[in-house]
């Protein structure tokens, strides 16, 4: 079975598109087109396969009916996904544009390196969630995984549930906001006390997703900037064991 | 010399007999592990000579004392190497045995044991099991590897799993790269290990063989290995009692798990447990750092993350 057409109006159309063994290029190509021309994809059976659904443009829906592989969504720059199940590692890895919901939980690297878009996983994420991200917006209604935010340029990440180890390591100008424990700060990570707008900035965001932040105690990690230049008096602080 | 950083890890445990009808040779289906004896697996690389080497190997089992206790077999593919299985009834000097065998040209042991028993080969998995008629083992628990080379040989004999020469039962797959292998490497040879590959992950199934006749715990002995090895793992250390796990510090190898009524089935990537289970089903992330767990034959689960 390859992309089946339902529904005659040429607008709304709900495209279904079956994944399990079929080549990942022939299945990404009915979904890429779908999602261009502004459809509803229904991916059946994705059997966790990696790459799905990357390089997305346009303004087209895709729910997956099950868990995806890795790097779902990646270096996509338009479109909304929803995994119905659980994603793997790198899911909309490279976002520019776009929106990825996952209901299950997500794996290692969730937004790594992404330039814009928005991904909200409803389940946990796993370790360096948002590594070397460079903008946009990550929200995590579980825990995160340790070194989240790892390297981080830019963008935010918003956490309601707790965070493991090394939350923020190395951090450049991202942000993460934590709303339960943080179980350690990485090297160079220090909690501030956010400012009410910034605050209103995050409960606008989680309310786009719709998700209520309120009442949470924030904690918001940022850079401690000790290791923006390099000293030798601050060698210390390079050594990571 | 790395254990494939893309490679593939999977273990899974199935209760029953392989049913898929492949072709000859027959490997038969293994019973629990022997009381006495052991079976061994070898590879020869010249096919024509394998008369003359089945015999060597027979006289340096019956220079033990001992003797084979069934007819040798090996596969007819008519490939230029060949894989052999013989059983053999005890081996008192199993080591300077090991030596004398693989001291025949072309010769390689893949594996002695009560039960254990090492089948690779090149291809992809169809194609070993259609020529090594793999499914038809029957056992506990099990490993396998597909490998892609990256920094050493494109050959049987550089697959994994790899066994502790010259530990009987102890065998290993393992994804990621150690750094101090060199180091650990030459440290172990002093102490009279041999190494038959270049491969990393070979050096892991014997520093943990080595860990555990000085009387380490097979879990003692993961965890040793986080603090001792340096790199990045996820391994698996298959055992006579069931399989060992653990990962290191960075956690950067990952790890899914299904843990169901009807077996236990571990994989590097979730998309191959789907090869299993199409249906929804709780996939367990191993996914932190310093990770250790120690899943049993008799199905006592012990397991710690530290």
């Amino acid at each position: 079975m390859s992309a089946l057409l339902q529904g005659s109006s040429a607008e709304a159309q709900v495209v279904t598109v079956e994944a399990a063994d079929r080549p990942l290029r022939e299945v990404n190509r009915e979904i890429r087109e779908a999602v261009a021309a502004g459809h509803r994809v229904e991916v059946v059976e994705p059997l966790s396969r990696h790459n799905l659904a990357v390089g997305l443009t346009g303004e087209g829906h895709v729910t997956f009916r099950g868990s995806v592989g890795y790097y779902c969504g990646g270096l996509s720059a338009g479109g909304a996904i929803e995994v119905d199940g659980n994603s793997g590692w790198g899911t909309g890895e490279g976002l520019s544009a776009g929106h990825i919901t996952v209901n299950g939980n997500a794996g290692m690297s969730v937004g790594a390196a992404m330039r814009g878009g928005t991904i909200h996983v409803r389940g946990n994420a796993g370790p360096r969630c948002g590594v070397a991200q460079k903008a946009g917006d990550i929200v995590v209604e579980g825990d995160i995984g340790y070194s989240t935010g790892f390297m981080s340029h830019g963008g935010r990440i918003v956490c309601l549930g707790n965070s493991r180890g090394s939350v923020g390591d190395s951090l450049w100008e991202g942000v993460v906001w934590v709303g339960g424990e943080i179980e350690r700060l990485g090297i160079d990570a220090v909690v501030v006390t956010p400012e009410a707008e910034e605050v209103a900035e995050v409960d606008e965001l989680l309310a786009s997703v719709g998700v209520d932040g309120s009442g949470l105690d924030w904690k918001k990690v940022v850079a401690g900037q000790k290791l923006w230049y390099f000293e030798a008096r601050d060698a210390k602080q390079w050594l990571m064991i | 010399m790395t254990g494939a950083p893309s490679g593939r890890t999977s273990w899974s445990w199935r209760p029953r007999c392989g049913t898929a009808a492949q072709t000859r040779p027959a490997s038969p289906c293994t019973a629990p592990p022997r009381e006495r004896g052991y079976v061994v697996r070898g590879y020869l690389a010249d096919r024509d000579a394998l008369d003359g080497t089945l015999q060597q190997v027979t006289d340096l089992v019956r220079a033990q004392g001992s003797d084979l206790t069934g007819e040798p077999s090996w596969d007819e593919s008519g490939q230029p190497h060949v894989l052999f299985r013989m059983e053999v009834d005890e081996l008192p000097g199993l080591k300077g045995w090991v030596d004398g065998v693989e001291a025949l040209p072309g010769t390689e042991i893949l594996s002695v044991g009560r039960s254990l028993e090492i089948i690779k080969d090149v291809g992809d998995a169809r194609e070993v099991d259609a020529k090594h008629g793999v499914s038809r083992l029957q056992g506990t628990h099990a490993l396998s590897n597909m490998r892609l080379a990256t920094e050493s040989l494109v050959s049987p004999i550089a697959s994994h799993p790899f066994w502790a020469r010259p530990f009987p039962d102890v065998c290993i797959v393992h994804n990621g790269q150690l750094t101090n292998y060199f180091t650990w490497r030459r440290h172990l040879e002093r102490e009279g290990y041999r190494f038959m590959s270049e491969n990393d992950s070979e050096l892991i199934a014997v520093w943990n063989s080595v860990q555990m006749e000085a009387g380490a715990s097979l879990g003692e002995s993961l965890s040793a290995s986080q603090e001792q090895l340096d790199g990045v793992f996820t391994y698996l250390l298959g055992t006579l009692d069931g399989i060992g796990m653990a990962k290191d510090r960075w956690a950067i190898k990952p790890l899914a798990v299904v843990d169901e009524p009807d077996g236990i089935a571990i994989a590097t990537e979730e998309q191959a447990l789907r090869s299993l289970y199409r249906d929804e089903v709780s996939i367990i992330n191993y996914d932190g750092p310093l990770m250790t767990e120690i899943w049993r034959r008799d199905a006592q689960r012990e397991g710690a993350a530290a």
